[in-house]
C-alpha cells in the first residue's frame, strides 16, 4: 500500500495533481491557523501507592483514566524520589496489563512434575481451590506432621506477618522461609559485625565529598535509585566518585576512577586502601583515634604494639593491622586483584582528604559469593577509617519507622503448633556447615537456597506441602537444577502469583493475585536520603480479573475453610487480633481484614495519639490520600559516643561480635571456631576469622576446562525477576551499558572474543559445572579480560509469551542461575550469586 | 517569535531509560514491529578506548524540531501535514497525512527500516487497516482457559490498555494506521502549562525545556554557557535539541 502511494505521488507531482486531494485533507484547519482546541489531558486522577520494582520501594502515584492505570510517577511528598521514578515505574504498566495474567484459579491435572512437562492446568472455582488446599492442610494436621508445610515468601509487603508468620505458626509449622538471603544477607553481615546493625545503609550523597561505590551501580539498582540518579551528575562535578567493579557500570563510566578488580578479591583491594591510609597516617583520627605519642608506627610488614594506640569510636584497629593489613600493600593487592597499585594509593589519599565526608556505598557484588562475608566487612571498614560512618556525607543508619508490630497471637497456637514451631527449619540454618549468623546468632538468618538441600535430603524431615507467594525459587536461586528436583518431589504445591512462572509449573494449584503498585494492598517501610518512609500500596484500579491479596485475602479464606473442617484457630486468630483501630470492629470479610490490618499497622502515623516526628497526618483518609509518611532527617553521629550495637559498643575492626557469634556456633556443635571456618568453606584459621581479611575467591569449576569468570548483574529494567514478560524490557535493554536491545547478551572483552573466534551477534553456549545456556555474544571494552558478564532476568521457559520462546517448553535467552552453580555464603546463609565463583566456557553454536 | 527547544545535560543524564519509557506511556506508541521503532524518545550509545581506559556514554535522542526541517519540506500535501507551529514545534497533522513517508525519508535522524540498535525520529504506523499494536490483537492464551490474551485484555480496557487519553486538534492520542508519527514536544501538555512528559519524568533532571529565542531563558543560558551542540550540524537542519557537558568525569 505505502509503496503504491509513494509511486502515485511521484506521478501526481509530475502531472501537477495536488497531493492534498487525498483523504482527510479537506476538513482541517489551515496548518498555521493558531491552535484552538487543544483539550490536553482528559480527566483522570492520581492515586498514591508504592513501586516495588526494586528494593528502593518508591512512594509512587498512578494516574487513572476511565478506571485504567495509564501513567506512573513518584509520590510528590517523597523526600527520596521527589515525585520522579526510575524506568521501572513506567515499565510496570506492562505488568499490570500483561496479556498473560492468570484470570482464574487453576489446578494441575497431570500428576507428573518436571521441567518442560505440561501440568495440563484447568480452570477451577475459588471454592474448589480453597477446599482442596484446606483438605491438604487438615491431612497434615491429622497425621501430626504440620511441620511439613512450608511457606516460601518472595516479594512481600509488611502485611506479610499475616501469611508468612501468623498463618504458618498458628497452623503449626516452623517453616516460614523468606527470600532474604537471595538478596544481600552477606552485605548486612559486614555491617552487623562491624557496627552492629543487620540492615542496609542509607547514604548522604548530598554532602559527600568522596563517593566510593563498591560492587553495585546505585543509579541502576540497589536501594535509592531515583535519589542516586538525581545526584550522580552533581556528584561528579562536586566530589570525587570512584567505582570498584569488574564491569563498566553507568556509575563507573561516569566516575573519575574505575577500579576493575578481579571478582571476589574485594577484601584485598579494600585492605590495600586501608593499608595506605594507615601507613601514611591519614586515617580519620576523630573517629579512630591515634598513637598515644602521636608517632605513626604503621609501617608495611611491621607488627605494632596494641598498647601504643588509643582508639576513640572504634575497636581493634591495631589487631586488624597486625592480622590482615600490614602485608596488604597496594602492590600485593594489585597482583591479587589485577588492578593498578597507584590508583589504590590515589583513592586512599583522595578519601582521606575528603574525610569525614566520605560515602562508602557497598553493594552485594563484593560479597554475595562463597567467601564474601569478609569482603563486606573490609569494604565497610573503610567508612570507619575515614570517619564517614554515621556522619555527614557518609553511610548512615536509618531513622525510626514506628509502625505497629504484629499483635500477640500465641494464645491461638495450640499445643501442636507450640511444639512444631520449635522444630528445625528446612533450610538447615544453624547446622555446623551453615552458621547463618543473622543478628549475631547461630541459625539467626535464613538460607533460602539451602531449602533445596533440606528438601532433597529430607533433613530435618520431608516437606509435603509448599505455599509460595510472589516467588520463583526454581528460577531465581542459583543452581536451578537442584531446585527443579526439589520441587518435583513436593507432593502438593500452591503458587500465589500474578502470571505463571517456572514455580507455577511445579504447582498443583495456582491462584491469581494482585499486582503490586496497582492492585495489591499493603504497606512497606523503607529509608533513603536520610528519611525513613512508610508508604502504602493501594488498589488504584479495579482489577480486570478477580485476583486476591495473597497476604490477607488468602489466609482469611483458608482460615474459614479450616474452621469448617474443625480447626478454627487461624480464623479466630485473625478476627481477634486485627480489629479496626478506630471502631474496634472485628473483620467479617477478607476485605475488612485487609483494611483493618493496614490501619492497625500504620496508625501511629495518622491517629494523632503520639508524636512520631516527621510528616503530620490527620486521620486515615489523609493517610490514604497522601499514601506515605516521611520521618525527620536522620541525625548524624547517632551511634558515635559508644552507641553502636556491637559487643564493645564501638565500631569493630576486630569483631568481638563475630567472635561471640562464631564461638557460640562452635560451642553448639562442640567444635572450635577453626572447625566452623573449615565447614563453612573459609580458609582463615585462628584470630584472622574475627577481622576483615582477604580470602582467595572460591572457584566452582576447573579453570583449565572453564577458563572465564562469570559475572551476574541486575538490569536497570529488572523489576526484580519479573519484568521479562514486558516487551519494553527488550526494546530498551540497551540502557544497560554494553547490552543490546531485543537479545540476551553475554559480554566479553574483545581479546577473549578474538581468542574464541567470536564476533558480535554470534550465538553462543555458556557452560559451567552447573549447566549450560544459550545467548548472544557481544565483544565490549567495558568487560575485564578473563571475565564475562550477563544480566540476570532472561531465560524464562514458563513466563508468558514474551519471556519464553515457547511457553512451558523453551526459554528465550538463558537463566544465569542455571550456570551459576548451587552454592552458599555460609556465614550469612546467602545465595552465592555474585563475585565470580562460577567458572565458565563459551562456545559458538 | 517563540522557539521551543530542549537542552539535554549529559553530565546529569545516566542513560536510565525513564524518559523514553515515560514517553511511551504518555503517547501510547506501539511496540516495535514491522521495521518501525515507534519510540518518540530513544538512546544512542558510544564506547571508545581500550580496557581499562574504556569510555562509555549514552545520548538520549528525539525529534530535533529543526528550524530548517527537511521533513516539512518533503511533505507533499497542501496544507502540509508536517509543519512548523508558530512556537517552532515540528508538528504533525494526522488527518492530512497520507502516509507517503516522504518526511521519514527526508529526515537525517530517521530510518525507513529500523534495525535493532538503530533509532528513528519518525515511524510509520503501518499500512491501511493495520492494528495500532498487534500485541494487543493476539488471541492466544498461553494456558488455555486460564490466562488472558492481548485481545481479551484490550477488549476489557483499551488499545493499548494503559492508553493515556488526551485531545489535540492535529494529532490523536493513538494514531491511526497509514500515517507517520513522531515526537510533538507534547504540545497537548505544553499548551496547558506542563512540561513535555520526558522532561517531567527525568529522574536526573537532565532535560530542560523552554524558549530559546528568549536569551534569558534557562535553555538559552545553558546553550550559551556550555556551548551546546546539536546532532549532524553539517546537514544544516538547525536542530532545537541541544546537548551540553560531558557524560563522563574522566
Amino acid at each position: 500500500m505505502k509503496i503504491k502511494r509513494r509511486d502515485f505521488l511521484k506521478l501526481s507531482a509530475a502531472t501537477g495533481l495536488a497531493a492534498a486531494a487525498f483523504k482527510g485533507s479537506t476538513l482541517n484547519a489551515l496548518a498555521d491557523a493558531y491552535r484552538p482546541g487543544i483539550g490536553g489531558e482528559k480527566p483522570g486522577y492520581w492515586v498514591a501507592s508504592t513501586c516495588q520494582g526494586c528494593t528502593t520501594w518508591c512512594p509512587a502515584e498512578v494516574f487513572v483514566q476511565d478506571g485504567r492505570a495509564v501513567k506512573v510517577r513518584g509520590n510528590r511528598h517523597s523526600k527520596q524520589n521527589e515525585g520522579v521514578l526510575c524506568p521501572r515505574g513506567h515499565l510496570s504498566l506492562q505488568q499490570v496489563y500483561d496479556p498473560d495474567r492468570i484470570k482464574t484459579p487453576m489446578k494441575r491435572t497431570n500428576p507428573v512434575k518436571g521441567r518442560g512437562v505440561d501440568p495440563k492446568f484447568v480452570p477451577i472455582s475459588w471454592d474448589e481451590a480453597y477446599n482442596t488446599i484446606a483438605d491438604k492442610m487438615m491431612e497434615l494436621r491429622k497425621n501430626n506432621e504440620s511441620e511439613k508445610y512450608a511457606l516460601m515468601r518472595g516479594r512481600y509487603t509488611y502485611m506479610r506477618d499475616i501469611l508468612y508468620e501468623v498463618t504458618t505458626k498458628v497452623f503449626g509449622s516452623p517453616n516460614s522461609i523468606s527470600h532474604s538471603s537471595m538478596c544481600a544477607e552477606a552485605e548486612k553481615f559486614g555491617v552487623f559485625y562491624t557496627e552492629g546493625k543487620w540492615e542496609y545503609r542509607d547514604y548522604d550523597l548530598d554532602n559527600a565529598k568522596y563517593i566510593l561505590i563498591w560492587g553495585c551501580d546505585p543509579v541502576a539498582s540497589n536501594r535509592m535509585v531515583p535519589a542516586a540518579i538525581k545526584r550522580l551528575g552533581n556528584a561528579i562535578e562536586r566530589a570525587t566518585v570512584a567505582a570498584v567493579d569488574p564491569r563498566l557500570t553507568t556509575s563507573a563510566a561516569k566516575a573519575q576512577e574505575w577500579v576493575p578488580l578481579n571478582p571476589g578479591t574485594d577484601a584485598a583491594v579494600a585492605g590495600a586502601i586501608a593499608h595506605v591510609m594507615l601507613t601514611e597516617g591519614i586515617w580519620h583520627k576523630e573517629f579512630v583515634g591515634d598513637f598515644k605519642d602521636g608517632k605513626n608506627l604503621f609501617k608495611a610488614g611491621v607488627t605494632v604494639d596494641e598498647a601504643a594506640f588509643a582508639e576513640k569510636e572504634s575497636h581493634g584497629l591495631v589487631k586488624w593491622w597486625n592480622l590482615a593489613l600490614k602485608d596488604m600493600t597496594p602492590k600485593k593487592a594489585a597482583e591479587i586483584a589485577a588492578v593498578d597499585a597507584d590508583q589504590l594509593v590515589r583513592i586512599a589519599r583522595g578519601m582521606a582528604k575528603a574525610a569525614p565526608n566520605v560515602c562508602v556505598w557497598m553493594g552485594p557484588g563484593c560479597c554475595m559469593q562463597p567467601r564474601g562475608a569478609y569482603n563486606s566487612m573490609a569494604v565497610h571498614a573503610l567508612s570507619a577509617l575515614t570517619g564517614g560512618v554515621d556522619n555527614v556525607g557518609g553511610s548512615l543508619q536509618g531513622s525510626k519507622n514506628p509502625t505497629n508490630k504484629v499483635p500477640k497471637y500465641d494464645k491461638h497456637m495450640d499445643e501442636v503448633a507450640k511444639k512444631k514451631t520449635k522444630l528445625k527449619k528446612i533450610d538447615q540454618r544453624g547446622y555446623l556447615n551453615l552458621p547463618a549468623l543473622g543478628g549475631g546468632k547461630s541459625g539467626g538468618g535464613v538460607s533460602t537456597n539451602n531449602c533445596a538441600t533440606g528438601m532433597l535430603a529430607k533433613d530435618p524431615y520431608d516437606i509435603k506441602m509448599v505455599v509460595g507467594y510472589m516467588n520463583n525459587f526454581v528460577f531465581s536461586n542459583n543452581g536451578t537444577d537442584k531446585w527443579e528436583k526439589a520441587m518435583e518431589a513436593v507432593p502438593f504445591t500452591v503458587h500465589l502469583t500474578t502470571v505463571a512462572s517456572e514455580f507455577s509449573m511445579y504447582s498443583d494449584i495456582v491462584l491469581p493475585c494482585r499486582t503490586n503498585l496497582f492492585e495489591r494492598i499493603g504497606f512497606v517501610k523503607t529509608k533513603a536520603n536520610r528519611h525513613a518512609t512508610c508508604t502504602l500500596l493501594q488498589s488504584t484500579i479495579e482489577p480486570v480479573f478477580t485476583v486476591i491479596n495473597e497476604e490477607t485475602d488468602y489466609p482469611w479464606h483458608i482460615g474459614q475453610k479450616l474452621k469448617e473442617r474443625g480447626f478454627p484457630n487461624l480464623a479466630d486468630c485473625l478476627t481477634d487480633i486485627f480489629k479496626d483501630p478506630e471502631t474496634g470492629k472485628a473483620p467479617t470479610s477478607a476485605a475488612e481484614l485487609t483494611e483493618y490490618a493496614l490501619k492497625y499497622y500504620t496508625s501511629p502515623f495518622w491517629d494523632g495519639k503520639k508524636d512520631v516526628g516527621g510528616d503530620k497526618i490527620k486521620g486515615w483518609d489523609e493517610m490514604k490520600r497522601r499514601g506515605m509518611w516521611n520521618s525527620d532527617a536522620y541525625k548524624y553521629k547517632s551511634q558515635w559516643g559508644g552507641k553502636f550495637s556491637t559487643v564493645t559498643k564501638k565500631f569493630e575492626f576486630y569483631s568481638e561480635t563475630l567472635k561471640k557469634a562464631l564461638t557460640g556456633h562452635a560451642e553448639k556443635h562442640k567444635v572450635d571456631v577453626d572447625k566452623v571456618m573449615e565447614a563453612a568453606g573459609y580458609t582463615a584459621r585462628g584470630e584472622l576469622a574475627f577481622v576483615p581479611h582477604y580470602e582467595p575467591p572460591k572457584q566452582n569449576g576447573d579453570p583449565k576446562q572453564f577458563p572465564l569468570i562469570f559475572i551476574d548483574y541486575k538490569s536497570r529494567l529488572n523489576r526484580e525477576g519479573r519484568s521479562q514478560n514486558c516487551p519494553w524490557y527488550y526494546e530498551f535493554k540497551h540502557v544497560d551499558p554494553g547490552d543490546v536491545g531485543e537479545q540476551d547478551t553475554v559480554r566479553l572483552n574483545p581479546i577473549d572474543g578474538k581468542a574464541l573466534g567470536l564476533k558480535d551477534g554470534d550465538k553462543v553456549k555458556i557452560s559451567s559445572i552447573g549447566g549450560s545456556i544459550e545467548c548472544v555474544a557481544r565483544l565490549w571494552e567495558g568487560v575485564k579480560p578473563g571475565t564475562v558478564s550477563k544480566s540476570f532476568g532472561q531465560g524464562h521457559w514458563a513466563v508468558g509469551r514474551t519471556a519464553s520462546k515457547v511457553f512451558g517448553k523453551e526459554a528465550r535467552g538463558g537463566n544465569n542461575n542455571t550456570i551459576i552453580p548451587w552454592d552458599l555464603e555460609r556465614l550469612s546463609g546467602s545465595n552465592a550469586r555474585n563475585g565470580g565463583h562460577a567458572m565458565v566456557k563459551i562456545e559458538k553454536v | 517569535m517563540t522557539q521551543y527547544a530542549m537542552v539535554i545535560d549529559l553530565k546529569k543524564c545516566v542513560g536510565c531509560g525513564a524518559c523514553a519509557l515515560a514517553c511511551k506511556t504518555e503517547n501510547n506508541t506501539a511496540l516495535r514491529h514491522a521495521g518501525q521503532a515507534h519510540n518518540f524518545a530513544d538512546f544512542q550509545h558510544e564506547t571508545s578506548g581500550k580496557f581499562p581506559k574504556t569510555k562509555y556514554m549514552t545520548r538520549p535522542v528525539l525529534c530535533n524540531h529543526c528550524s530548517n526541517a527537511p521533513c516539512v519540506k518533503a511533505c507533499p500535501v497542501t496544507p502540509k501535514a508536517m509543519f512548523k507551529t508558530k512556537d517552532g514545534i515540528t508538528m504533525h497533522n494526522d488527518e492530512r497525512c497520507i502516509g507517503c513517508r516522504a518526511c521519514q525519508e527526508a529526515c537525517p535522524y530517521s530510518k525507513m527500516d529500523v534495525k535493532i540498535g538503530e533509532t528513528s525520529v519518525i515511524s510509520y504506523t503501518g499500512d491501511e487497516g493495520a492494528p495500532h499494536d498487534p500485541f494487543f490483537t493476539n488471541k492466544t492464551e498461553v494456558i488455555p482457559g486460564c490466562t488472558s490474551s492481548g485481545a481479551e485484555l484490550a477488549g476489557k480496557t483499551d488499545m493499548p490498555p494503559h492508553r493515556t487519553k488526551y485531545d489535540h486538534p492535529d494529532y490523536k492520542d493513538v494514531r491511526r494506521s497509514n500515517i507517520t508519527e513522531k515526537c510533538i514536544f507534547c504540545e497537548h501538555r505544553v499548551k496547558k502549562g506542563q512540561e513535555p512528559y520526558c522532561v517531567a519524568s527525568c529522574p536526573a533532571r537532565a532535560r530542560i525545556f523552554g524558549d530559546i529565542s528568549d536569551p534569558n531563558s534557562e535553555v538559552a543560558q545553558l546553550v550559551k554557557k556550555y556551548k551546546g551542540t546539536v546532532l549532524k550540524p553539517e546537514k544544516g537542519t538547525k536542530p532545537n535539541v541541544f546537548y551540553i557537558r560531558s557524560y563522563n568525569a574522566r
